[in-house]
């Protein structure tokens, strides 16, 4: 391997992309848009504000103080429901998911209640929702939260089992903060794996790379250009993200060496594993679509986006097969979690995986034509 | 094949098969040390797979290739640092400039310290060092592709089809540049499909067809084995001469410009034709005797043309 060949390719590729000013402007952007974008969804769950419609039958002062209670709860915004309506029919016409409708009565059924210490006296609040919407089973589990406890305040007895909240971190963290790991990882799995494969089959296309095989450069020496060439970018663009997010949600990440060794062992990972797809895809647009149906997948199980958690059993153990999982898991062992124990055993890992699939990036790559 | 060969390249049964394909069906040839050798045959012949696998770019399916005294298929890395190639359809980095291509190319032999300049100058584009690679015309490309063929001072070049597809100024401006290498001594095998390109460059010709070398030798050696008459062309002639010439026996082709072709054996047929035609007070505005050319040579052996626009040379059979 000879280091002079290596850097020759990295000036030719980074020259390349530096001139080719739409490359260039996309490659920036695209992290920007990511963080912003995912960010303003994701710092919302910070402060997550349905919007909950009331119908109120009864039309009394303790109805009224119930509804005015569940909007100060700080977790719904409340539109009232003219009590003349059809509930059902007013869902189906405005669109609304869940209206809860506070039946006639509910006064003099809480006044019996707390007077007379009724306890056979009830009131019956109902859920009108529509099934469709996936965020209906979240607004009806936190309605139920908050109607759990008025009705504990209610029966003016102390809560037998009571909760608290200890968080392993001293610091508290909002959910942007354990997001950007997640997006750091998977925007340098794609530049990675997307670049190298539709780079190389287009060199191929047009051949560059027949040429290149008349040479004494070696297949390494090629694939490892490519790892510095995407490093390079991936240092820039992390750099760009973390920048953005901190000018933009006042993210406070912890940045230590960790950060570039996971950026190399994702650039490592996913540029072997695009140098073999090349092998096997001959045309530029097949190459995108073989990077999709790998990217896609992983982007989505890996932990990314969403915690592996959510997921059915098995795909939580497919999640675990997968590179970026560890990618993911490293980069916020480090930079959220300052476990460097936990770092360390990701790295082990992702470090073994790109190993192996740069070996494989090598050998599968074929300069030589028809053999 | 071993120690210090006479020969430069030398072909043993060469094969190369795809499936059912036999793209190159046992050939054999040798290229002496600073000979410059042309594959000369029409597209899908077999020409540019055959260098493919001398350069190094394919594996052969069977045969022998020695080149500089080694193995092609064993002794890749030691090869490619001896020879120059500019592969067919060459293309090179879009935005980075001639100068930065060829450096770059030069950096990839460690060790050599290539005059960048003395290429650029060889090869006419000095003035364009800093122009990059996708601004550059058809003929400043292949001239590119040529300088970076030399980059590493090969003691073999191989071009293939160094002039496709080029206008014929361009073709000129690169077969000037190839003139420059053979006076220089370098050992070239060349494919083209043009005549031209391989009577005015070449010192011996393989005509190959159907994946099989069908005739080889020097251009005059070739026409003379195999094209042993004259042609006799009339320009702008009449409708009389014609049937005149048919009448002696003589089989003319007139072609859409009313100029007539005939094939002669002899040199006193030239006067035989003129006198008759001149008895007959029929007019032709100018007349050229000439010996047939590489293209009539391959059409006498094979049957077709090597390529499209050449069937006014029926006339010369």
């Amino acid at each position: 391997m000879r280091p002079r060949v290596v850097a020759a390719n990295l000036y030719v590729k980074l020259i390349s992309v530096y001139r080719e000013k739409t490359t260039m402007f996309f490659t920036l952007a695209f992290p920007i848009i990511l963080i912003l974008l995912f960010g303003a969804i994701f710092m919302s769950q910070d402060n997550v504000n349905f919007h909950l419609c009331v119908q109120d039958l009864d039309q009394s002062k303790s109805s009224r103080e119930s509804v005015e209670a569940l909007g100060q709860s700080g977790k719904f915004k409340i539109t009232g429901v003219d009590p003349a309506v059809d509930a059902t029919k007013y869902l189906r016409e405005t669109k609304a998911t869940l209206v809860l409708v506070i039946p006639k009565g509910f006064e003099r059924s809480l006044m019996r209640r707390k007077f007379f210490q009724d306890y056979g006296e009830s009131a019956t609040l109902t859920y009108i929702y529509d099934p469709s919407s996936s965020s209906v089973p979240t607004k009806m589990a936190i309605l139920s939260g908050v109607i759990a406890g008025a009705n504990q305040e209610i029966s003016g007895i102390p809560p037998f089992i009571k909760t608290v909240e200890k968080s392993i971190l001293t610091k508290k963290y909002r959910f942007i903060e354990y997001f950007i790991p997640g997006i750091v990882a998977m925007s340098v799995m794609t530049l990675s794996l997307f670049g190298t494969a539709n780079l190389n089959t287009e060199l191929r296309q047009k051949g560059i790379i027949r040429k290149l095989s008349t040479t004494p450069i070696t297949r390494t020496e090629w694939i490892l250009s490519d790892v510095l060439y995407y490093f390079t970018l991936a240092l820039v663009t992390t750099t760009i993200m973390l920048l953005v997010s901190w000018a933009v949600f006042r993210t406070n990440l912890h940045l230590n060496a960790w950060l570039p060794a996971f950026l190399l062992l994702d650039v490592f990972s996913f540029v072997g594993i695009g140098m073999t797809l090349t092998r096997f895809v001959r045309e530029s647009q097949s190459a995108a679509a073989a990077a999709n149906a790998i990217s896609f997948p992983m982007m989505f199980l890996s932990g990314s986006f969403f915690p592996i958690e959510l997921m059915p059993g098995f795909l939580q153990t497919l999640a675990k097969t997968l590179p970026l999982y560890y990618v993911n898991e490293g980069l916020r062992a480090a930079m959220i979690f300052e476990d460097n124990v936990a770092a360390r055993h990701d790295a082990a890992i992702i470090g073994v995986f790109a190993a192996v699939v740069f070996i494989l990036g090598i050998v599968a790559t074929k300069w030589e034509e028809g053999q | 094949m071993t120690g210090k060969p006479e020969y430069a390249i030398e072909v043993e049964k060469l094969t190369k098969r795809y499936g059912d394909l036999l793209a190159v069906n046992e050939i054999s040839f040798n290229v002496k040390k600073g000979e410059v050798f042309a594959l000369l045959g029409p597209n899908g012949a077999g020409k540019s797979t055959s260098v493919e696998i001398i350069d190094t770019i394919r594996t052969p399916t069977s045969g022998k290739v020695s080149l500089l005294g080694m193995d092609v298929t064993r002794n890749k890395l030691d090869i490619v640092r001896r020879i120059g190639v500019l592969p067919q359809n060459f293309s090179s980095f879009d935005r980075i400039t001639v100068k930065e291509t060829l450096q770059y190319y030069s950096r990839l032999y460690c060790g050599l310290h290539a005059d960048i300049d003395a290429l650029m100058e060889l090869v006419n584009l000095t003035d364009k060092s800093e122009d990059q690679y996708k601004n550059l015309s058809g003929g400043l490309r292949q001239r590119l592709g040529i300088a970076l063929a030399l980059v590493n001072d090969p003691e073999v070049v191989f071009l293939d089809e160094p002039t496709t597809g080029l206008d014929p100024r361009a073709r000129h401006e690169v077969w000037q540049v190839l003139q420059g290498l053979k006076s220089q001594g370098k050992t070239v095998l060349l494919t083209t499909h043009y005549m031209e390109e391989a009577e005015l460059l070449a010192d011996t010709v393989a005509i190959i067809s159907k994946g099989q070398i069908i005739a080889m030798g020097s251009p005059s050696e070739l026409i003379e084995d195999n094209a042993n008459y004259q042609v006799l062309t009339l320009l702008c002639a009449d409708g009389n001469a014609f049937e005149i010439i048919r009448g002696l026996g003589f089989e003319p082709v007139a072609d859409q410009h009313r100029n007539i072709r005939i094939r002669v054996d002899r040199a006193q047929d030239v006067l035989l034709i003129l006198s008759a035609i001149k008895d007959a007070g029929a007019l032709y505005s100018g007349l050229d005797v000439r010996k047939p050319n590489l293209e009539e040579v391959f059409l006498k052996l094979t049957g077709e043309a090597l390529h499209d626009g050449t069937v006014g040379h029926k006339g010369a059979q």
